[in-house]
């Protein structure tokens, strides 16, 4: 992680990343149990429910995985402030494999009216599909 | 091309707001939400011991909006649902110890064909205040329904 990175620092087209972990079964407990005191069986932590509903496996919950893609963008720098994101599920996302999460910069304030830069963030499985799209809006700030 | 024609639904669920509580932030709760998530930033997570001043990713508000008690629109399609897509907008920092109240409401229903076929969205916008009445996050969320695969 950059410690220092300002507005002027950044270009539309920088890259952003890659990071690249998985999600393990217990990191998906944990992050179900911070709401449930019991953590009942769903299709993010059992594999039998998973497949009653039609799916192949247990998966990552939607929330997790925007918590995971906003990382992208507040894991480039501890000057970053994350001011929006949107993200779009275009397939569910399995426990325990790999997944690489990166972005690229696309666009910039130049109207002097903020320090506003987009970006889109994508997130993929080790076959390169994506499975989680999306667009960041940050701030960082200026050197003067 | 989208349209809601021919999707039954309770329409008169449209843009009304609903409370769905009220959350206490604990800093048990952030550096959980932290290290579920694999989070290291020092911002987030403190000091190496844990310690030090710290603030909540604006995405722990999707903890809030996940399993909530919506009310039930009624829609009759679909054997299947999925969360779709979500956006949330950061306005303000979240500390341990603030207590968040949110409120929800149905803002769109519409149905879209792909390859798989039909599929029906549900968007529903999330607005969380702090105890001071201070918005700290928009939550939008979009959840799809269709049938399953055969």
């Amino acid at each position: 992680m950059s410690k220092n990175l300002y507005f002027e620092d950044v270009d539309i087209g920088d890259e952003i990343g890659p990071i690249t972990r998985s999600v393990s079964d217990d990191d998906v407990i944990q992050f179900v149990s911070i709401r449930e005191k019991k953590v009942a069986p769903s299709r993010f932590t059992s594999k039998e429910f998973a497949n009653s509903e039609g799916l192949p496996e247990a998966i990552v919950p939607g929330p997790m995985n925007i918590a995971l893609m906003s990382q992208v963008l507040t894991d480039w720098s501890e000057t970053v402030c994350l001011l929006k994101i949107d993200v779009v599920f275009r397939q569910t996302v399995p426990h325990n494999k790999e997944l690489t999460f990166s972005g690229i910069v696309t666009d910039k304030d130049e109207t002097g009216e903020s320090t506003k830069i987009e970006c889109d963030v994508v997130m993929e499985n080790s076959d390169g599909v994506k499975l989680v799209i999306g667009t960041g809006i940050i701030a960082l700030p200026n050197k003067s | 091309m989208t349209t809601d024609e021919g999707i039954v639904y309770d329409r008169s669920l449209l843009g009304v707001e609903t409370d769905i509580g009220t959350f206490e932030l604990t800093r048990e709760m952030l550096l959980g939400f932290a290290k579920s998530t694999g989070e290291t930033n020092p911002r987030y997570v403190g000091d190496e011991n844990g310690e030090g001043d710290i603030v909540a990713p604006s995405t722990i508000c999707n903890v809030f909006v996940s399993g909530v008690s919506r009310p039930d629109i009624k829609l009759e399609f679909g054997e299947i649902s999925f969360f779709a897509g979500q956006s949330i907008e950061c306005k303000a920092e979240i500390r341990p110890g603030d207590v968040l109240s949110a409120s929800t409401k149905l803002d769109n229903v519409y149905a879209k064909t792909g390859r798989s076929g039909k599929m029906v969205f549900a968007v529903w916008e999330t607005h969380f205040k702090n105890q001071d009445d201070t918005t700290v996050a928009l939550v939008t969320e979009s959840f799809v329904r269709r049938n399953k695969s055969r």
